[in-house]
């Protein structure tokens, strides 16, 4: 009895299979349709922001460009005419309203380098960068303080009081280090030296004897 | 979530253990379904098994129901699956030369390698007569090269190209497949029936 049943259902079997497949389909076609999030997801842009990788000091900065490190790409992100009037060595000028035309993407969405992003503070610099992580770019970095902080700290350093510790003193001498790399000129460094005088010594005469000719003496 | 090695769910370094094991259960399902016979296969071009049919179009509505459902769901990221590129004439040419091949040989080039590994004379024949074509088209290969290389329409897919919203083409589709299946069946049941 039973199992006349189970035939008899097992009769319609693909029929069965053919309207679970038609009601599956439909479903996709009937589900209520949302919008989709692009690029990464935000629990990760959150721990990308508060991540203390996201920001690089100026000290950093300096160290990476005197090692001429080539795995880091250096973008400013001020417009063209701040670009012009000062810029960091090397550096590639992407104006914040042009970060996603055609040319700079090769530079922001990459894997082999670092890109550090710059302005005259980090404050656009910081927008151009949530706008790339947003859409997933890796390897973003800030620079800290931008470009006023690059000049307080590397080309014009303060310079500490004796009453400060030993540490500061240290990192006076590598910022000002730094900035002779990056061209400034100390007083201290111009101060010149008065030109020692050479005495030429007189040349000393070697006289060299000559072999006096032997005479000529009977062959075989 | 999904698709797992792009998204380091697991790493990539299993790619190709995580392949042969694949290809170990498809081979072994093949087997299993009798696929490794060529009068099953081309039964398909004479009218008494459309098993082949109906396995390959069932696999396919049936994942690609599941990659939209998964989607839809968040498990699976559909923009991150590989689509394959498009050689417009390469694939039309290639895919009659196969046809020929298929009719005449009774095999796919899967199912061909299947019945090789269950030793049938036949299949081992027809793997010697792929690897004769793999020979003179590797060695006319710069004759071919603009039909292999040119034609190039980028990784498109059906969808791009109609232009039509996703899910209703999975719809037609199927429906499509449920159409094709009940057709064949009408077909199967008019031929003579031949034992194999």
């Amino acid at each position: 009895m039973v199992k006349k049943k189970i035939a008899k259902v097992l009769a319609f079997r693909y029929k069965i299979l053919a309207a679970i497949l038609i009601l599956l389909a439909g479903g996709l076609v009937l589900l209520p349709k949302y919008q989709k999030h692009e690029g990464i997801k935000p629990d990760e842009l959150v721990s990308n922001a508060i991540s203390p990788e996201r920001y690089m000091t100026t000290d950093r900065l300096a160290h990476i460009i005197i090692n001429q490190d080539p795995s880091f790409i250096l973008i400013d992100v001020r417009d063209e005419k701040s670009f012009a009037s000062y810029t960091l060595p090397n550096a590639i000028n992407i104006p914040l309203e042009k970060l996603f035309d055609e040319g700079s993407d090769s530079y922001l969405n990459q894997n082999q380098f670092d890109v550090v992003l710059f302005s005259n503070d980090n404050f656009h610099a910081d927008q151009a960068w949530i706008l790339c992580n947003r859409l997933g770019y890796k390897h973003m970095r800030v620079l800290k303080g931008g470009i006023n902080q690059w000049f307080t700290t590397i080309i014009n350093p303060l310079k500490p009081d004796e009453n400060m510790p030993a540490a500061a003193h240290e990192l006076y001498a590598t910022r000002k280090a730094a900035s002779m790399f990056f061209g400034v000129v100390y007083p201290e460094q111009v101060k010149v030296e008065a030109p020692k005088i050479v005495k030429e010594e007189p040349k000393k005469v070697i006289t060299v004897e000559k072999k006096k000719k032997a005479a000529a003496e009977g062959g075989c | 979530m999904g698709p797992l090695i792009p998204n380091g769910v697991i790493p990539i370094e299993w790619d190709n253990i995580i392949a042969i094991l694949i290809g170990i259960v498809f081979g072994f399902v093949l087997e299993a379904s009798g696929f490794s016979s060529s009068r099953k296969l081309a039964g398909v071009f004479y009218g008494y098994d459309f098993a082949v049919l109906k396995v390959f179009f069932t696999a396919a509505v049936v994942s690609l129901i599941g990659v939209y459902y998964m989607d839809y769901l968040g498990y699976l990221d559909i923009t991150q699956l590989y689509v394959h590129p498009l050689y417009l004439w390469g694939a039309i040419i290639g895919g009659i030369i196969m046809g020929v091949g298929f009719v005449a040989g009774g095999f796919c080039p899967g199912t061909s390698l299947c019945a090789v590994a269950i030793g049938k004379i036949d299949a081992i024949i027809y793997v010697g007569g792929i690897m004769a074509g793999i020979f003179i088209f590797s060695e006319l290969y710069p004759l071919f090269q603009p039909i292999y290389e040119g034609y190039f329409y980028g990784n498109v897919t059906l969808e791009d190209s109609l232009g039509i919203n996703p899910y209703w083409f999975v719809f037609i589709f199927s429906m499509i497949a449920i159409v094709a299946f009940v057709i064949s069946d009408m077909v199967r049941k008019k031929t003579k029936k031949i034992f194999y």
